[in-house]
């Protein structure tokens, strides 16, 4: 069934399957342009990223904000029990709680939602209920989602082949069984629209015809690929880095194309060192921007370590900073045997440590940043850092940690853009889409992890991989 | 639609404290004056109606006492989906039980999904109308229904004044019956532009010197008026609203100036054309302005009879019109039990709706007499009535109602009425004890029966315990409606022949005080059965000799009489 004729408004009960790149958030914008009636639509995605990206794709095709709800099936759930304290016995300190209880949160909806307490509300409050992104769903969301299916017509989207999340202590949903066997299948997308739209319809193709194999699990051979794909061949030596560096470097064949670079998952220091040395490239942040909170948690502005930690944080997110160096001179400057003349960084850093402030934090980053030679590679944990610093000198202020805590939970709520060249990973660029797409280790990607990579460029692909025989594990 | 589930009134006016769940079509509250059936409907009114303000004082407050706020909470429940709202009321929806009447601070299986809304009044005479949820208020979140929500639920008021809802003013019915609207805004602006252009400036000629005065001093003083000063219609007194079109009859006559009756039965009928979107009427004093059939067609039009009510009413009533069409079921008494308020549905209380039927003037009482038959009810009538001529307060100015209990269904029916919470007592006759287990539970609850000597008719005590004199005039009285030989055959009968009318005539002995007693009870030719036949006799003869006559009918008139004084305290 081709993506124009299947109406998401018509399905009672059901699950379209949905490759990358298919028309997937198309089928779900024109449904809702088509909506009408006074009650909208629940939609619920599983990130909050996922949750900006689609409410920018719908206020561009302008559907109006009444014919929808987003949120995230974890954002719901954290609703319904906040609503209904005493049912769900989930108090408003877990809630609070800089990590909250996820799974207790989403059985507690669950016990809300399976019995017909307040089924009449829903039914009152929506008129049916889409969910994005199927595969990436818990047990405990699933449950979620099945009982609001008994009181909602309810139509999940998603594609078992990228189910690459996993969420600790809730296992994912078992495809077949749990999900297959509650939402029936009512349509599969077939056409590769990404591609299309990009002039690269054999590429998409290639794709749509590499994931049917995958998953059956068959494997593809990279050399029987058309000519947008390229495979690099590593051979385990010291040279491959290098060849490595060179496929991040590839120029995109169209004019402001992006690039995106997936590296190994489990390095996010290899994925920083890449894109601190590839020319332009910026690091895609996990959305815990883990770094920045240690870096507040650990950071004591009136310790004597002070200046070095910052300038050891600054290194983390800049290109040509040499924190030794600049504590070297200071050194030299203290004891007044400089001869050369103090620097606008140098003397950020001595006021810093002469009055500890926050405000002299952030001096001291945006002084290094302004140095000739240094590049940015960290962009977003810069920002994020300066933001939170900034918010620190009042008095009565948060503290630096509470602050550079808000600082993730706002950027959580931001949609990310691609950047023009990009480094992550398939976990952080999953739902992410660039002109090209350079994979460092291909023969390191699971069958998944494969897919989800091949399916992130629209014209061009770039694999670098031991094999040319994939999944290589 | 909306409907009310439960109503709790706290420290208003009359009412201390007032909990009741009212049914989902007629409520007519009844009882006695000033047993706060209006303070009621005024409570739903201030409540529920969608205003932006109130004009309250230190009299609305219970006592006077306005270190305790009033407080009146609304539940209201068949929600539409716009109250049913997750999103904007999902923190305040709360479970109405509708088999126990309790609300539970979250919706449950088994439960209705309910909001309640509260009207706060504390002594700022500030009213803030808010959603009630203890979790809202333990998260520190509090608000009220949104502005059209609460104009979905408010009431209409079927009062003495009525008349706004015969023109298309903000609040009137005729909005809620259509969705079209007046499309003359235009034309109603240009006609007050040409009125003004037309009326031009006449009111000059008669002002010359006030305009004269103006402008000297103007010109004096350089403020610019731009040469001459006009008198003109003022532009700001020149505009219609809505307000200003009103219903008219065919004869350009506005409705506006139809009788009372006719208007209160019009603006009825019209909201039950509007119940779809505002299905909650209130109705002071249904009676008001009506004769006895327009009453009981006000009554069918607010749908009394339909199995599934159109219409959630509240209505208060006087009129034993009202209450004969209603059903027990539609009947609420209100009491007050000297702390709190009770609303109590007649039907709870068993089968009494015949008793209704036939006593309706009684339900709307403070105390109930119960009589036996015509007998007791024409004594204690007569009684009364001569009570009245000297000063005594009646029966009518003591809130005290007779009925006619029917002979042995008499204590079924004071049982009856003293389910339903009235003060209640019986009056029978002692020759036979209707029913003794019903008695038993009468007594056992408190009530009082009065009665006569052991195994005496009302006719038997009169002739054992009056004055020679005056049961020589009962006698004669009783010759006087029939004749000398009626009477004195039924003597003769009464004893084998062994007296006669002209033997007691000379001698009123203790044998024939009993004779005639029993003479005077012959079945079907009793000379005292009638109502009327006895009042005569209780208010000419009996009372007059309330000194004289022998103890046992003495304490039982006396008291009687009592305890319907009793009842006016």
């Amino acid at each position: 069934m081709a993506a124009d004729d299947i109406d998401l408004l018509n399905i009672q009960r059901g699950l379209v399957i949905a490759p990358a790149g298919c028309g997937k958030t198309q089928l779900i914008v024109n449904a809702l342009t088509r909506h009408r009636g006074s009650k909208p639509v629940l939609v619920l995605t599983h990130t909050n990223a996922g949750v900006a990206a689609l409410r920018i794709r719908l206020e561009k095709a302008n559907v109006p904000s009444s014919a929808y709800r987003l949120s995230t099936i974890d954002g719901f759930a954290i609703r319904l029990v906040r609503t209904f304290p005493a049912t769900s016995q989930i108090t408003e300190a877990q809630l609070a709680a800089e990590r909250p209880p996820y799974r207790e949160i989403r059985v507690a909806a669950c016990n809300i939602l399976k019995t017909p307490r307040i089924h009449d509300v829903l039914a009152a409050t929506y008129t049916r209920l889409f969910v994005d992104e199927y595969q990436d769903c818990s047990s405990w969301q699933h449950g979620i989602v099945y009982y609001l299916s008994h009181v909602l017509p309810t139509c999940v989207l998603g594609d078992q082949l990228q189910a690459i999340f996993g969420f600790g202590d809730d296992a994912l949903a078992d495809w077949n069984k749990h999900v297959g066997g509650h939402f029936p299948l009512v349509a599969e997308l077939k056409t590769p629209w990404r591609w299309i739209n990009a002039g690269a319809k054999e590429l998409g193709d290639w794709v749509l015809d590499a994931r049917t194999k995958l998953l059956s699990g068959q494997k593809i051979d990279l050399r029987s690929a058309p000519e947008p794909v390229e495979w690099i061949e590593l051979d385990g030596s010291n040279n491959d880095y290098s060849k490595q560096l060179k496929a991040g470097n590839t120029k995109s064949p169209v004019q402001d194309g992006r690039v995106l670079i997936i590296a190994d998952s489990t390095q996010p220091a290899k994925q920083q060192r890449l894109a601190s040395q590839l020319q332009g490239a910026i690091v895609v942040e996990a959305v815990d921007l883990r770094d920045l909170v240690s870096f507040a948690k650990s950071l004591d502005i009136y310790k004597p370590d002070a200046v070095s930690r910052v300038a050891t944080f600054a290194a983390k997110l800049m290109t040509g900073t040499e924190p030794d160096q600049l504590l070297r001179r200071l050194e030299t400057i203290r004891a007044g045997r400089s001869r050369t003349e103090v620097s606008a960084v140098e003397q950020a850093a001595i006021d810093f440590a002469a009055t500890p402030t926050y405000g002299g934090v952030a001096r001291m980053l945006a002084e290094l940043n302004a140095e000739v030679g240094v590049r940015v590679h960290r962009p977003l944990v810069l920002r994020a850092c300066l933001r939170a610093l900034n918010a620190c000198d009042e008095p009565g202020a948060p503290t630096f940690r509470e602050a550079a805590v808000r600082a993730r939970e706002q950027n959580r709520m931001v949609g990310r853009s691609v950047p023009r060249r990009g480094v992550g990973s398939t976990l952080l660029l999953k739902g992410l889409e660039a002109e090209v797409c350079v994979i460092v280790e291909g023969h390191d990607l699971n069958a998944k992890n494969l897919y989800v990579a091949i399916t992130r460029g629209s014209v061009k692909l770039v694999i670098c991989s031991r094999t040319p025989i994939l999944p290589a594990i | 639609m909306a409907v009310i589930r439960k109503i709790e009134i706290r420290h208003f006016r009359g009412i201390a404290s007032l909990d009741w769940c009212p049914s989902v079509g007629i409520n007519c509250l009844i009882g006695p004056g000033d047993s706060c059936k209006t303070t009621i409907l005024d409570a739903i009114d201030l409540c529920l109606s969608a205003r932006r303000n109130l004009t309250l004082n230190d009299s609305d407050f219970h006592n006077l006492n306005v270190a305790t706020p009033i407080t009146i909470s609304i539940t209201v429940g068949a929600l539409g989906d716009n109250l049913k709202n997750l999103e904007s009321y999902g923190l305040y929806l709360r479970g109405f039980d509708p088999k126990t009447g309790d609300l539970h601070d979250e919706p449950d299986t088994g439960l209705e999904t309910v909001l309640t809304l509260r009207l706060t009044v504390a002594a700022d005479l500030e009213p803030s109308w808010t959603l009630v949820s203890d979790r809202a208020e333990q998260q520190g979140q509090s608000r009220g229904l949104g502005w059209t929500d609460r104009a979905s639920m408010s009431p209409t008021r079927l009062g003495a004044y009525a008349d706004q809802n015969l023109s298309w003013g903000r609040a009137s019915i005729l909005n809620k019956i259509s969705d079209e609207t007046i499309a003359a805004s235009t034309a109603l602006a240009d006609l007050a532009r040409n009125a003004r252009n037309a009326f031009g400036q006449q009111a000059e000629a008669g002002l010359p010197k006030a305009l004269a005065t103006v402008q000297t001093t103007a010109i004096e003083l350089g403020v610019p008026v731009g040469g001459a000063v006009k008198a003109m219609l003022d532009a700001q007194s020149v505009s219609f609203s809505g307000g200003t079109i009103s219903l008219h009859g065919e004869d350009g006559v506005p409705l506006k100036s139809l009788g009372l009756g006719s208007k209160r039965l019009l603006i009825a009928g019209l909201q039950r054309a509007a119940a779809a979107t505002t299905p909650i009427v209130l109705v002071d004093e249904i009676e008001h302005g009506l004769e006895p059939h327009r009453v009981i067609r006000l009554i069918d039009a607010l749908g009394a009879k339909e199995a599934k009510p159109p219409l959630q009413t509240f209505l208060t009533s006087h009129s034993p019109v009202a209450v004969r069409e209603l059903s027990a079921n539609q009947l609420y008494v209100v009491r007050s039990n000297g702390t709190s308020h009770l609303v109590h549905r007649a039907s709870d209380s068993g089968d009494v709706q015949g008793t209704i039927r036939l006593s309706p003037d009684a339900l709307l009482a403070r105390s109930v007499l119960v009589c036996e038959g015509a007998t007791e009810i024409g004594l204690i009538r007569g009684i009364d009535q001569f009570r009245a001529t000297t000063g005594a307060a009646s029966l009518t100015a003591c809130g005290a109602a007779i009925v006619d209990g029917g002979g042995e269904n008499v204590f079924k029916r004071a049982r009856a009425f003293q389910l339903l919470g009235y003060r209640t007592a019986v009056l029978h006759d002692s020759d036979k004890i209707p029913t003794p287990d019903v008695k038993a539970a009468f007594e056992a609850d408190g009530s009082p029966t009065f009665a006569w000597q052991e195994n005496c008719s009302t006719e038997e005590e009169l002739f054992l315990s009056l004055s020679d004199s005056a049961a020589l005039a009962l006698l004669e009285n009783a010759v006087l409606r029939r004749s000398d030989k009626t009477i004195d055959d039924q003597i003769r009968s009464a004893c084998a022949a062994k007296h006669s009318l002209a033997s007691f005539r000379a001698n009123l002995t203790t044998e024939a005080r009993a004779i005639l007693g029993l003479a005077s009870k012959a079945k079907h030719s009793g000379w005292y059965k009638s109502i009327s036949d006895m009042e005569v006799v209780a208010r000419d003869i009996v009372a007059p000799d309330m000194q004289n006559c022998a103890a046992p009918l003495k304490t039982t008139i006396a008291g009687v009489f009592k305890w319907i004084t009793d009842g006016s305290r």
